[in-house]
């Protein structure tokens, strides 16, 4: 009798088995149990207790998962009501559901293109020991040099000196002229070292002896262009020319990859090994440690202490660089790849970084408008309640506790939110390649099994909050009060507007900033930049592959320009042509520096242009001349300086004087343009020196720093009349003068545009958002209003029997919103201003926020609102007395 | 008719439901069945087997007395039902037939 069964064991069978068997099961168990303990020792016979317990574990035994039964009769009955509830108000269900529908919508795709833009690079199966590198140069003052370009011989210095970077690997595009005939494009192709895929997780479709790059001769090819070159045939073991360093030469295809996703930072189609870089690279950048050019990424070794790392590498530079460099001027450092996408700090190099403060606004948009659709169930349900009100009075007569209540609501708006859930991913899952195509984004979208989760998640989380509040408020009112026919819950009266004028505040934000946005985007188009580029086009020029010398090259490309202008300016469709290096809008000018002897330290921008470029783009001189055409003399010593220029300089009367510095060769100014904005408007001026020849001041110049390549364009100004005619002639004449080069032409008004192509993504996505706002918004107004006029039916009938107007009903009604509509037009403004001001930040060129653009947005909204109102309210405020006085 | 199939171990169940008359629950089953047959079981395969010979309703079930070795717990007592009786009655009945037939030194030689 001492010895009892293991009491866990039978806690344990008490908990799973079904009551009504438990009976003689746990008696048989403890019988035996008896039985055997006579026999054995007693803990062997408590273990074999437990295993029976748990053999006893069959699916007829365990009991309901689901709880006990009453429970689930009640949620199929609470389900039952609630689908008759939403049947029966289908105006009003619709309202909610497309409510919940829209507001989810807008929540999935902003979040998608959220959670696109914060996985970059996520998907490296190394991605925490993955680095890239960076390098500082600070030698005091303004001459401080920071670049995520690295110089060549950092991976094999980085290799060799850090014993904890397990391997280093380097990442470069050039231009390549590649394939031959017909199908010569040029194209841009990666340099990548030979373990690239071994850091990186890239997939290998096909690579023969698992060695993607075996040689100099090899290419890679993603998927994509091995289409391209190939169609359908295997491309593995086929050949491909290229154009390196001047030389043509057969690549064999040796691999084939998947297309890189969209959120990689490195981006490629086709890639040789850095094997070339003997080729591509003379002899003294491959050694130089101050000429940057590729991404130097590195893997760490597993568990490197990055601190101590960065604590030990000044020791490391200047062991090896120990003459060149004082102690902290050459600094290199360390960035995860996969902050590399979201960090504005640290210069970008070959992968473009996202905006963090647009991934930040455009989260807390979706959320917002998310909100406002769930505030506009609670407002609805809560409203609507007042109809429901003898319901949940009956329930509670015949016994509801306040807990069935709560939980029949919730079902409601469960049900709801799983209606509206299930709309808007039919409806995200459609319209997202419209999505993309109107905003301007690339948001791919493969269905993942957690998912599911997700949007189970977001039922259940729409769901509660949605129908929490109005269900608690009603469960707690007391059955006398509500069957009392005594109206009133003041407190959620108050609530309800507390709500709507968030919904307010929200809308008018969105509104006035939509407007705001677009006001600063027609500025940036239209403000007068200093020079004209209507009707004018690039194209771009190759240099000569021959040629080594930087200068050589670009006097090659030069010369090809020179030969085409000839060409083109037989005709009368051209009115003016020019060659630079530079033209508008496809990025920064070249940016050059030097310390003069007076130890001072001067950076400017440069363009080596000819005389017809200023007379293309119709630059204004303020002083002296412009450049002489044909004039060999005025070729190699004329520089034209720009108004920022004199000014950073320093030079009062500056015509026929030099550039501070000893080592320039013979060189004069001999004239200044007025300033005009050849950057975006994000930068003002800076100063710009315009020469014909590198020559003339390159013997001066110390660092150059390349964002749009320097070699020459050719641009042109032409007649609007016919663009194809235009574009046909100039390849025609292309096709003439170089047969083998492929035409790359540019309109300079499309690459102006192009540099606010982030503001303009933007600025789609508010007025997106905006429009989805104002949808749900209205939505619940619309749904408020009828609520209001079915409770004050009576009255208006009254009002109209005693005389007064439609008019004066209108307003009656109408006037119930307008504290909520004012303050929220009042409380939206410091949210606008304090957005609005910190976007505008992004420029240095800036609208003036006027007041005149909230009193718009204000009335914008009031529009709106009672546009929605209007029909409804009119209705009631027509309808005959007898027909609601009637009834009772 | 379409006859109730019973297997094996159901077969043997009823058998020992039916013999043990009115002492018949889940534990002297298990008893007689081990008894006879040298078979290793637990009485978890018992009662799973008892549950579904009820829900065939070939045996009847109704709960006994509770004593302090069960630790409060009544038996369920179980006992035949008519269709039960008529189930076993054709299994032996086909069992016979068949083992009649059989020739009386019918077995293989090993080859050799």
């Amino acid at each position: 009798m001492k010895l009892q069964p293991p009491s866990y064991a039978d806690r344990f069978l008490k908990w799973f088995c079904r009551d009504e068997l438990i009976e003689d099961l746990q008696g048989d168990l403890h019988e035996l149990f008896a039985d055997r303990i006579s026999e054995q020792s007693a803990w062997v016979t408590r273990i074999q207790y437990f295993w029976w317990v748990i053999r006893s574990i069959r699916h007829d035994v365990i009991k309901n998962p689901l709880g006990n039964m009453r429970n689930v009769h009640m949620l199929r009955n609470n389900l039952k009501i609630a689908s008759r509830i939403i049947w029966k108000n289908k105006l009003n269900s619709f309202l909610l559901v497309a409510g919940i529908t829209l507001g989810l919508t807008c929540f999935l795709l902003m979040g998608f293109y959220v959670r696109q833009e914060a996985t970059y690079d996520q998907f490296h199966s190394k991605k925490d020991r993955i680095y890239r590198v960076w390098l500082k140069e600070d030698y005091g003052g303004d001459q401080i040099f920071f670049n995520s370009s690295t110089p060549l011989i950092f991976e094999s210095f980085l290799e060799d000196n850090f014993p904890e970077v397990e391997r280093a690997i380097q990442f470069n595009n050039i231009r390549v002229n590649v394939g031959e005939g017909e199908n010569r494009y040029n194209e841009r192709v990666s340099v990548i070292s030979k373990d690239f895929f071994d850091v990186l997780d890239f997939n290998l479709l096909s690579a023969e002896n698992n060695e993607p790059l075996p040689d100099r001769n090899s290419i890679i090819l993603s998927a994509e262009y091995a289409k391209k070159y190939f169609g359908a045939e295997n491309p593995l073991g086929k050949s491909l020319p290229l154009e390196l360093a001047g030389e043509n030469r057969l690549f064999t295809i040796t691999a084939v990859f998947d297309d890189i996703p969209v959120n990689s930072s490195i981006q490629m189609d086709m890639a040789i090994s850095s094997e070339n870089d003997n080729v591509i690279y003379s002899e003294r950048q491959r050694k130089a440690w101050f000429n940057v050019s590729p991404e130097t990424y590195v893997l760490f070794h597993e568990g490197t202490d990055l601190e101590e790392v960065n604590a030990k590498s000044q020791d490391i530079i200047l062991s090896v660089l120990q003459d060149e460099v004082q102690r902290d001027e050459y600094n290199i450092g360390f960035q995860p790849i996969t902050d590399i996408h979201l960090n504005t700090e640290i210069p970008p190099a070959l992968a473009p970084v996202g905006n963090p403060s647009y991934v930040f606004v455009l989260s807390i948009i979706g959320l917002l408008v998310l909100i406002i659709a769930i505030i506009n169930y609670a407002t609805l349900s809560l409203g609507h309640s007042f109809v429901r009100r003898r319901e949940i009075g009956i329930r509670k007569v015949i016994g509801a506790r306040k807990g069935g209540i709560i939980w029949q609501y919730l079902t409601e708006s469960w049900l709801i939110a799983a209606l509206g859930t299930a709309i808007s991913i039919v409806l995200t899952y459609i319209s997202l390649p419209l999505f993309n195509e109107l905003i301007g984004v690339d948001i791919t979208l493969e269905f993942q099994w957690w998912h599911l989760l997700l949007y189970l998640g977001i039922v259940c989380i729409v769901g509660i909050s949605a129908g929490i509040y109005p269900a608690i408020v009603l469960s707690r009112e007391q059955v006398t009060n509500i069957l009392g026919g005594h109206g009133g819950q003041k407190k959620a009266h108050h609530l309800r507007k507390g709500m709507v004028t968030f919904q307010f505040i929200v809308t008018v934000f969105l509104v006035t900033s939509t407007l705001l946005m677009q006001r600063q985007l027609n500025f940036l188009n239209s403000k007068n930049l200093g020079f004209t580029y209507e009707s004018t086009l690039s194209i771009q020029l190759n240099q000569d592959p021959n040629t080594l010398r930087f200068t050589e090259a670009m006097a090659s490309a030069r010369d090809k320009g020179k030969i085409l202008k000839s060409q083109l300016q037989q005709y009368p469709e051209i009115l003016a042509s020019g060659v630079g290096s530079h033209s508008f809008g496809t990025g920064n000018w070249g940016r050059v520096s030097y310390t003069d002897q007076n130890d001072i330290f001067h950076r400017f921008r440069i363009n080596a242009i000819d005389p017809g470029y200023l007379e293309t783009f119709d630059i204004k001189m303020q002083e002296g001349r412009s450049f002489i055409p044909d004039n060999l003399a005025d070729e190699k010593t004329s520089i034209i300086l720009n108004q920022a220029a004199v000014e950073h300089f320093g030079l009062t009367d500056p015509i026929g004087k030099r550039l501070p510095g000893s080592d320039f060769g013979d060189h004069k100014i001999v004239g200044v343009t007025e300033d005009f904005n050849y950057s975006s408007l994000h930068s003002q001026i800076e100063p710009l020196i315009l020469i014909q020849d590198y020559d003339a001041i390159y013997q001066g110049i110390h660092d150059h720093d390349y964002d749009d390549s320097p070699v020459p364009k050719l641009v042109v100004k032409y007649r609007t009349e016919n663009l194809s005619e235009i574009y046909n002639l100039i390849e025609k004449e292309w096709k003439a003068t170089f047969p083998n080069e492929e035409l790359r032409l540019s309109f300079t008004d499309e690459n102006i545009q192009a540099q606010y192509d982030d503001e303009q993504k933007m600025n789609r996505l508010v007025r997106f958002a905006t429009l989805l706002s104002i949808l749900v918004a209205s939505f619940g107004l619309l749904g408020m209003t009828i609520l209001l006029i079915n409770s004050k039916i009576k009255e208006i009938s009254i009002r109209k029997v005693i005389g007064a107007s439609e008019l004066t009903l209108f307003a009656l009604l109408a006037r119930s919103f307008a504290p909520q509509l004012i303050i929220g037009i009042v409380l939206s403004v410091p949210l606008t201003l304090l957005f609005m001001n910190k976007w505008l930040e992004n420029f240095a060129y800036q609208i003036q926020i006027s007041p005149f653009i909230f009193i718009l947005g204000a009335i914008i909204s009031s529009l709106i609102a009672l546009l929605v109102i209007s029909y409804h309210t009119l209705r009631a405020a027509r309808i005959n007395p007898v027909e609601s006085m009637r009834r009772e | 008719m379409a006859r109730e199939q019973i297997g094996e171990l159901e077969e043997l169940v009823l058998l020992a439901v039916g013999s043990l008359l009115d002492n018949a629950y889940a534990v002297t089953v298990l008893q007689t069945i081990v008894e006879n047959t040298d078979r290793r079981l637990d009485v978890t395969s018992i009662h799973s087997v008892l549950r579904r010979l009820e829900r065939k309703g070939l045996v009847n079930s109704e709960m006994g007395g509770a004593t302090a070795v069960r630790g409060g717990r009544r038996k369920k007592y179980f006992s035949l039902t008519r269709a039960g009786r008529n189930v076993l009655d054709d299994t032996m009945a086909v069992r016979a037939r068949l083992y009649n037939q059989l020739p009386k030194l019918t077995f293989a030689l090993p080859k050799l």
